[in-house]
């Protein structure tokens, strides 16, 4: 070892930061120095009271408690973990698959639906909606129907055009206009919905009444 | 200056101690031959890490095993009570587990989780200060000392945990770790975040300040030692 001089000016730098071999020198010089002495044997007193502060003493329950909070904290992030990898996992899909996933989800919705829609309970026939070949016998019957009216009408017309026909006469002449005017209406709106037999059924009923009322004029004719 | 403001000169109060300096090595000095036992140490720690980030809650019982009396002790000294200590040592492990992902091996695991320790006790401290606070309580925030396991010199341990209350907290934390806890000035500066040599001045400066608390006529005004 090599031998290193120290003297009083050293001591706090070698209290602070020094090698063993000043150390060593130090302790060599104190034993010339009571100041150095004193001041020494303080420094290390420090050290050995420093022991007094450890407690080894045992602390049983401690351990347990520790175990516990840290099976507890454990489950916990397990848990906290599953919901991340759902999350993570559809947020690390791309927009594409995203997309894709979204476009099977649809298809298989419109396939599930066009299932039910062909394999439905046909609805029961609504009594005011007339099917094709009964519409066309309604057509054929009413157009006949309409004929007959007419020629009543033809012969009840010289009466009718009479200036001097009785008051009531005139009454049937604005009540014939009437009837017409009702009939061309129902007319209009069977053309544009044929199959309604609600509107049929009151076309009828303002032919049967230009009928009566036809037949009445003759009646008064004879 | 030879006696200390206790009733006996130190040399009458506690027996000569060989060279404290021998206790330990400071690991700067050592590097020209590999310590065997170091480096099983070192290997221990590693695996000790290892196991803990692989979520194997024994690992966590052997670092119980290894260092909880310390960190109680530690933590005892830094709060004054062992209630609180319990409190401190049990949050450091919770921190420990939540945070091990994060441990990258920079500094030992062990003194990683004394580093979590000692903050934990600040955080504690503050918290503690801060109810005093809103609660009106004047009095000074130091550790409230409570009566331990007795020792044979229970006087010398009261007015050493008094004259403790007079450092700063860096001073106190540096003491506790070295001469107390026997760490390396090496750890003790991983642990706080600071230099090896600033670990070393903060230990000068603590001891001084000490020797100056402790030397005091007794019925002088000792700082923090109300």
């Amino acid at each position: 070892m090599n031998h290193v001089n120290v003297t009083c000016n050293d001591r706090d730098r070698i209290f602070e930061d020094g090698a063993p071999a000043e150390w060593a020198a130090l302790e060599a010089h104190a034993a010339g120095c009571a100041t150095c002495a004193e001041e020494l044997r303080a420094w290390k007193s420090l050290s050995a009271a420093a022991a007094e502060l450890r407690d080894l003493s045992d602390s049983p329950s401690l351990w347990p408690r520790i175990q516990r909070s840290l099976a507890e904290q454990a489950a916990r992030k397990t848990h906290r973990k599953l919901r991340w990898d759902w999350q993570s996992f559809r947020q690390s899909m791309s927009l594409s698959w995203q997309t894709a996933a979204a476009g099977a989800i649809v298809l298989l919705l419109s396939l599930s639906a066009g299932w039910f829609y062909l394999h439905r309970t046909p609805p029961p026939q609504s009594s005011d909606f007339l099917k094709t070949k009964a519409l066309a016998d309604v057509e054929r019957t009413e157009s006949a129907y309409t004929q007959a009216i007419d020629k009543l009408a033809a012969d009840a017309k010289p009466q009718l055009d009479n200036p001097e026909t009785s008051p009531l006469l005139a009454n049937y002449r604005e009540k014939l206009l009437v009837l017409d005017s009702a009939i061309d209406d129902l007319r209009a709106q069977t053309g544009q919905n044929p199959s309604n037999a609600h509107l049929r059924y009151q076309l009828l009923a303002m032919y049967q009444e230009k009928q009566r009322t036809l037949e009445e004029i003759l009646e008064e004719k004879r | 200056m030879g006696t200390l403001g206790l009733a006996l000169p130190w040399k009458h109060r506690i027996p000569p101690v060989p060279c404290q300096r021998e206790r330990r090595v400071e690991p700067f000095r050592d590097v020209a031959a590999p310590d065997p036992a170091a480096e099983a140490m070192r290997a221990e720690d590693s695996a000790l890490a290892a196991a803990c980030q692989s979520g194997d809650l024994r690992a966590y019982e052997r670092l119980y095993a290894q260092q909880g009396t310390r960190m109680k002790n530690l933590a005892r000294n830094l709060l004054g009570n062992p209630i609180d200590a319990e409190d401190a040592v049990q949050e450091t492990f919770l921190k420990v587990q939540r945070g091990i992902a994060s441990f990258r091996g920079q500094s030992s695991f062990v003194t990683w989780t004394f580093r979590i320790l000692v903050n934990t006790c600040h955080d504690a401290r503050r918290s503690r200060m801060r109810k005093k606070e809103v609660a009106n309580d004047d009095s000074e925030e130091s550790p409230r000392l409570e009566p331990r396991a007795p020792s044979a010199h229970p006087s010398l341990r009261l007015a050493l945990e008094r004259a403790l209350a007079s450092l700063t907290r860096h001073q106190r934390d540096v003491f506790l770790l070295y001469e107390v806890e026997g760490f390396r000035h090496a750890e003790i500066a991983a642990m706080l975040e600071i230099t090896e040599a600033a670990s070393k001045n903060t230990l000068f400066q603590a001891k001084k300040n000490l020797r100056q608390v402790l030397d005091a006529p007794r019925g002088s005004d000792v700082p923090g030692a109300r």
